[in-house]
């Protein structure tokens, strides 16, 4: 729990002084993975301080419009605030616009956001995930303070090192010699990017501590892109509430809970 | 008396009330919030403006929490660790980076875009904190084109790199952390000031910044001339920062390269320094720059001979 | 800074199907500083049995001539060469001698034992720096990449593998993971024990 921290013993008669500790650790992880028409945002549901868990249900991925999904990982109460904050910017730009906002002018907002706090920041490792104006997905990952780059797969939070040396081997081939004449894909289809979402959480939730209870995963799809057997995945769930063309599933896993 | 003395004092909890209250109401609604004027749209209001947390040396607060130097273990994690090099020559500015962002011993990321284009005159590099430099850069940035639009003629790199300079010293211990070299061509020519967060602005021919500086350093001084040519000035700057990615552990994964000419800069390449190591800048399989791949070079031409 | 990050360097070893791999990284560095690319952390202990010793750097070399004093003290005494079990509680309780005072190596050992029907069966350790023994049955891990190796390996792994499949995914466990860890890499060595041989490769790795 965030609190003050005694550095000498009360009842000393000494000067006593006292730290201003606002921060925690929440644990978790957060995912994700971009193609060429799609996005995969992915996030555990464990949330934790040190060895408790304190509740095996605490979604990380949040829907912020039909085209973007904003994961948050690290202090759990900074990362709700800040996504409340991204969402009511959201909404005045939809006001004065009437349109979502573009998914790299989110990302910029969300530099500036973060960076208004450079002196106080916000505990928060977020990861933007989304489709472009021009329909490629694209995943843009920031660190605490805003700085931030447009990637095409990204791990953070507690298992990232665990889990991004794998997917550097599985998603864009590293280390990996291609057959002569078959060169590596550059894009990878959607039902893999699935498979291999499962399987980093598995492996995480094996090896760490922090990880593990649930998987909740968002899928965002281009506009005019077909599903890509999408609809025959396990208790995939439509989300989309515009008519933009782009179109927000989520599919939850069950993760071992030990 | 007591409490008339709270109640002036700049330091009793009245005032630290006070002050967490000035905080809350700066995040109010503000006209500025809203639409276009939102992020860097808030510049409308002037300069832009930080929360703060209301104690007596918010400073000390930050350092508290992000400075790795002090805590290994404290929780926010600022990117160290880098190359950078910039020089001038007769044909221009070279500029060339690593791309490699470490988080304690974790390569954290290896994609990372350490040359900042402020615009197409205009080059900042990046070492420090990724946040401070991209931020304070791309405000930089407009900066410029406004002084463009109001004096109807490009702003020199010592006007641009003195801007940035004089504004990170206002901010002068508050923890900032940037060290980087502004590059550019106006009316003088060839241009580099390296700046830093300390307030240091320097002019010079050569610089090169961060923990494999010294590293690439060694390869620039040896390498250098004023009349290089272009292709001679761009292997420089690749060769050197290939040598900073090898020997440091927190430089590497790959090479920018950019060359400011007259007209503007120019991306040249970006290069693997892994593949740099074995095959050199080119396609040619063992025609690396890497030690032991010369050695065997120079060994298997002596077999044919 | 922790002492394991001083030279810096990782260790793997894996189970396959009736045979053992373990592989390391050549760097030695002084911190930041690179030195060597070609500095072997692995020892052959036995025909059958290798040690891998990530950690501090002037440990790693003392370490590696009192197992060979203490194996071959045990082999003259006993006539027979030593099993990796036993091996192990050797590795163990030398490192337990220096409890309060630890060598700072975290060792990895890799081999095959003989069985009572006269075949062999993979055998793979690993300890902490006091001799705290985990047989694993899957892959131990150790040195600056841990973490990096233990999840590339629980995502690449699988039982059974043949001794090909087996180098396949050790080397790639090995090279991906290293290539995350700032004070690993330079180059991977792997060597895959099986009954009748040993095949030692030295794979080619990002040189940064």
């Amino acid at each position: 729990m965030p609190d003050m921290i005694a550095l000498s013993h009360p009842a000393s008669g000494h000067p006593q002084q006292r730290q201003f500790n606002p921060y925690s650790e929440n644990g978790g992880t957060i995912l994700a993975i971009s193609g060429a028409d799609f996005s995969v945002i992915a996030g555990d549901t464990r949330q934790s301080e040190g060895y408790s868990i304190q509740t095996r249900y605490a979604p990380k991925v949040f829907r912020l419009t039909d085209k973007a999904v904003l994961a948050v990982n690290g202090f759990a109460a900074d990362g709700n605030m800040f996504v409340k904050q991204v969402r009511q910017r959201l909404e005045w730009y939809r006001h004065a616009h009437a349109k979502d906002m573009p998914l790299r002018a989110i990302a910029r907002l969300i530099q500036t956001m973060l960076y208004a706090r450079r002196f106080f920041p916000y505990y928060v490792y977020n990861i933007l995930g989304g489709i472009e104006e021009d329909g490629s997905g694209a995943v843009y990952s920031f660190d605490p303070v805003g700085s931030y780059e447009r990637e095409s797969c990204r791990a953070a939070g507690a298992a990232q090192s665990l889990v991004q040396p794998f997917l550097d081997n599985q998603i864009y081939f590293k280390n990996q010699v291609p057959q002569p004449g078959h060169p590596h894909p550059k894009h990878l289809p959607l039902t893999t990017v699935i498979q291999l979402v499962i399987d980093s959480f598995t492996s995480a939730t094996e090896r760490h501590i922090e990880v593990g209870d649930g998987l909740e995963m968002f899928v965002v799809l281009a506009k005019g892109s077909p599903l890509y057997g999408l609809e025959n995945i396990d208790g995939v769930q439509e989300m989309t509430a515009t008519n933009d063309g782009e179109r927000l599933f989520v599919v939850r896993r069950n993760l071992k809970r030990d | 008396m007591n409490s008339l003395a709270n109640r002036f004092s700049t330091t009793g909890p009245i005032n630290e009330l006070r002050r967490a209250k000035s905080v809350l109401e700066d995040d109010e609604f503000t006209d500025s919030a809203w639409g276009s004027e939102a992020g860097f749209g808030s510049l409308a209001k002037g300069v832009p403006n930080f929360t703060v947390p209301s104690v007596p040396d918010p400073s000390a607060f930050l350092r508290l929490h992000t400075d790795d130097y002090a805590d290994p273990s404290c929780r926010i994690k600022i990117q160290h660790g880098t190359t950078t090099l910039a020089f001038r020559f007769q044909g221009g500015v070279i500029v060339a980076v690593d791309s490699r962002a470490t988080a304690g011993s974790y390569v954290a990321s290896g994609t990372v875009k350490k040359v900042i284009e402020i615009n197409p005159y205009l080059l900042g590099t990046m070492a420090g904190g990724a946040a401070d430099c991209q931020y304070w850069e791309t405000y930089l940035g407009i900066h410029c084109r406004l002084h463009e639009l109001r004096n109807h003629e490009r702003i020199s790199v010592s006007a641009a790199s003195k801007y940035l300079s004089n504004l990170v010293y206002s901010y002068k211990g508050m923890g900032l952390s940037m060290g980087t070299m502004i590059c550019g061509w106006d009316k003088t020519g060839p241009a580099v000031f390296y700046v830093d967060s300390d307030g240091t602005r320097l002019k010079g021919d050569i610089f090169s910044v961060g923990s494999g500086s010294t590293f690439a350093y060694g390869v620039l001084d040896q390498g250098y001339r004023w009349d290089l040519t272009d292709e001679e000035a761009q292997e420089l700057g690749r060769r050197s920062i290939y040598a900073a990615g090898h020997r440091d552990a927190f430089s590497g994964n790959t090479c920018n390269l950019y060359h400011v000419k007259e007209d503007g800069w120019k991306f040249i390449g970006n290069y693997d320094i892994s593949k740099l190591h074995y095959d050199g800048p080119g396609e040619t399989p063992g025609a690396g720059y890497g030690y032991d791949v010369r050695v065997e070079r120079s060994a298997a031409i002596a077999v044919q001979a | 800074m922790s002492i394991m990050e001083y030279n810096g360097g990782s260790v793997i070893a894996m189970v396959g199907k009736d045979c053992v791999a373990i592989a390391s990284d050549l760097r030695l560095g002084n911190q930041a500083l690179g030195i060597s690319s070609n500095f072997q952390k692995i020892f052959p202990v036995t025909d059958r049995i290798y040690l891998g010793l990530p950690g501090l750097a002037t440990d790693v070399t003392t370490l590696r001539e009192v197992f060979r004093f203490r194996v071959n003290m045990y082999t003259i005494k006993e006539e027979r060469e030593i099993e990796p079990e036993t091996f192990a509680h050797l590795v163990s309780s030398t490192l337990y001698e220096r409890r309060f005072g630890p060598y700072f190596i975290e060792p990895v050992m890799a081999g095959l034992s003989k069985v009572a029907t006269g075949g062999f069966k993979p055998f793979i350790a690993a300890t902490d720096l006091i001799g705290c023994l985990n047989f694993a049955k899957d892959f131990v891990v150790a040195g600056t990449a841990s973490s990096k190796l233990y999840g590339a390996a629980e995502g690449l792994w699988e039982p059974d593998l043949e001794p090909e499949q087996l180098f396949e995914t050790i080397s790639q466990t090995m090279l991906n993971a290293v290539d995350r860890d700032a004070y690993s890499g330079w180059g991977v060595v792997v060597h895959v024990i099986e009954k009748d041989k040993i095949t030692t490769r030295t794979l080619k790795g990002r040189m940064d």
